[in-house]
């Protein structure tokens, strides 16, 4: 983990029904304002295992006083969510990265358009200020489900008024992806940060009508999705270390003092690629070509698992 | 035949085809290039139109094409791209290299990404260049060294591409000893 901050929980509080946000303040020097779309990784020390996830950061970007994100409890994943609501009280202290950008809005655009699904309200929370400073041309279409997600629409309704379209599967109709799409004016850049079906339907119907590819941004929910066990023979440093289900590789790597330079730990990034010498790998990254995966010769660890009971890994 | 680029930044020209689900599709070439992209254009069964820079010397021009100077294409390109609908594609012939770039650029500020814009190989080697000293551009140079008409230098014309500029780069060749003159060389 490069360059970890102590940071305080200074508060806890629920923003919707499933997600809670946290504000944090430095432990000691103080914050650096960072650019919308950021994350930064938070370290959670569980009884057995060390957990990393990656968080947008949510509030005003020129704020350096505090960094906030939200959590939204997920039962069925590795842990980070629930050791988030259930094992972190205001007053905590926490490990965390520095502020990193994998999802920055090209400032080249005419027009901005936000696609967010549930808590993938996040990083756009922190692409609003800065929208506004600039007088940018932006609308978000925000997509929820009001007994489990939908933080913050009254904050944004205040903020940006009539620019903010909101979808509650409950109450309302669903956003008409197509219509949306098919009005934006030239120069148009969307931004979706959501669930993988909201990101596919968007990316799907974008090569159905011509939509120019490098103008569709995305920003998957990173956390690892559990697997299989298997075991990564190591040739260099000659170790062999078991991977649970419900730990990822570059995870169990870490756990073991094999550290690889990472940044996403969500599969878009590349920085954590590492070759790989025998064993059929089971690709989960965006990162890697189509050829690069049927090569069978690198690894994406952060995401990406083993299809065979062993990945024998030159590092 | 395109030459093999030595240095990235040199443009390759790729093989370019017609996209079935991009709705409007627009094509420019320059006085005697149509001939580069007219297959294509007959091809293109969709909504399309034909846009000429410079003057009616062919004979083999579609009906309805529009003609433009080369003064104007600022203007009237400029405000043709920002109303088109997002799913569009610009196709550009050029006897110069340069011309197909200043059309790129002209697009990408009106809000295209650069991959809407699909240029076929320039007609002629003809390179604009930029001189790095005195920042001259020059049009239509076929060989190095070149002296350049803004500062006297003598320039090496590297392969070296700026997309800004759409030309060239020309740096000194004999900045030691003025006196020494290379051989000159074609480009290709």
């Amino acid at each position: 983990m490069s360059a970890a901050m102590k940071v305080h929980v200074s508060a806890i509080r629920k923003v919707a029904p499933t997600i809670k946000e946290f504000i944090l303040t430095p432990a000691d020097g103080e914050f650096f304002p960072f650019s919308p779309g950021s994350h930064i990784v938070v370290e959670m020390q569980t009884d057995s295992k060390t957990i990393r996830n990656a968080y947008s950061l949510l509030s005003d970007p020129m704020d350096n006083r505090q960094y906030r994100i939200a959590v939204r409890l997920q039962p069925e994943s590795r842990g980070g969510s629930e050791f988030m609501h259930h094992e972190v009280h205001e007053g905590d202290e926490l490990t965390i990265t520095p502020p990193n950008n994998l999802f920055s809005p090209d400032w080249r655009a005419k027009k901005h358009v936000f696609f967010a699904g549930g808590v993938g309200i996040t990083p756009f929370m922190s692409y609003i200020p800065e929208m506004l400073r600039r007088g940018a041309d932006f609308e978000l279409h925000y997509m929820y489900r009001s007994t489990q997600t939908g933080a913050y629409v009254e904050a944004l309704r205040d903020l940006i008024g009539e620019r903010l379209h909101t979808y509650d599967s409950i109450t309302s109709s669903r956003a008409e992806i197509a219509d949306i799409m098919a009005h934006c004016p030239q120069g148009t850049h969307l931004y979706i940060c959501g669930p993988e079906s909201l990101i596919d339907t968007v990316r799907y119907r974008g090569q159905q009508t011509g939509w120019p590819a490098s103008h569709i941004h995305y920003e998957a929910f990173a956390a690892p999705k559990p697997g299989k066990p298997f075991v990564a023979e190591l040739k260099k440093s000659g170790k062999t270390i078991y991977v649970p289900e419900d730990q990822s590789l570059l995870e169990a790597l870490e756990a073991n003092e094999v550290e690889i330079p990472n940044l996403c730990r969500g599969g878009v990034c590349g920085q954590c690629r590492s070759p790989v010498l025998d064993g059929d790998i089971e690709h989960r990254d965006e990162f890697l070509s189509e050829k690069e995966k049927s090569d069978n010769r690198c690894i994406m660890p952060c995401v990406s698992r083993a299809k065979s009971s062993r990945l024998h890994l030159d590092i | 035949m395109q030459p093999v680029p030595s240095i990235k930044s040199r443009p390759v020209y790729e093989d370019i085809g017609i996209d079935p689900a991009v709705q409007k599709h627009l094509f420019i070439a320059q006085t005697g290039s149509f001939d580069k992209l007219a297959k294509l254009y007959q091809a293109c069964p969709s909504d399309k139109s034909c846009w000429i820079v410079g003057d009616d010397t062919q004979e083999s021009l579609p009906d309805n094409s529009r003609f433009v100077s080369q003064d104007g294409i600022d203007t009237v390109f400029g405000e043709q791209f920002a109303d088109l609908p997002i799913s569009s594609h610009i196709y550009v012939a050029g006897q110069n290299e340069s011309f197909l770039w200043d059309i790129h650029n002209l697009a990408t500020r009106a809000g295209l990404a650069s991959e809407q814009v699909k240029m076929f190989e320039p007609v002629t080697n003809q390179r604009r260049l930029f001189c790095t000293h005195c920042y001259t551009l020059t049009e239509g140079v076929t060989h190095s060294p070149y002296e350049c008409p803004g500062c006297g230098r003598l320039l090496l014309v590297r392969d070296h591409f700026s997309r800004i500029h759409a030309a060239y780069v020309g740096v000194i060749i004999n900045a030691e000893d003025p006196n020494d003159i290379p051989e000159t060389e074609e480009l290709s």
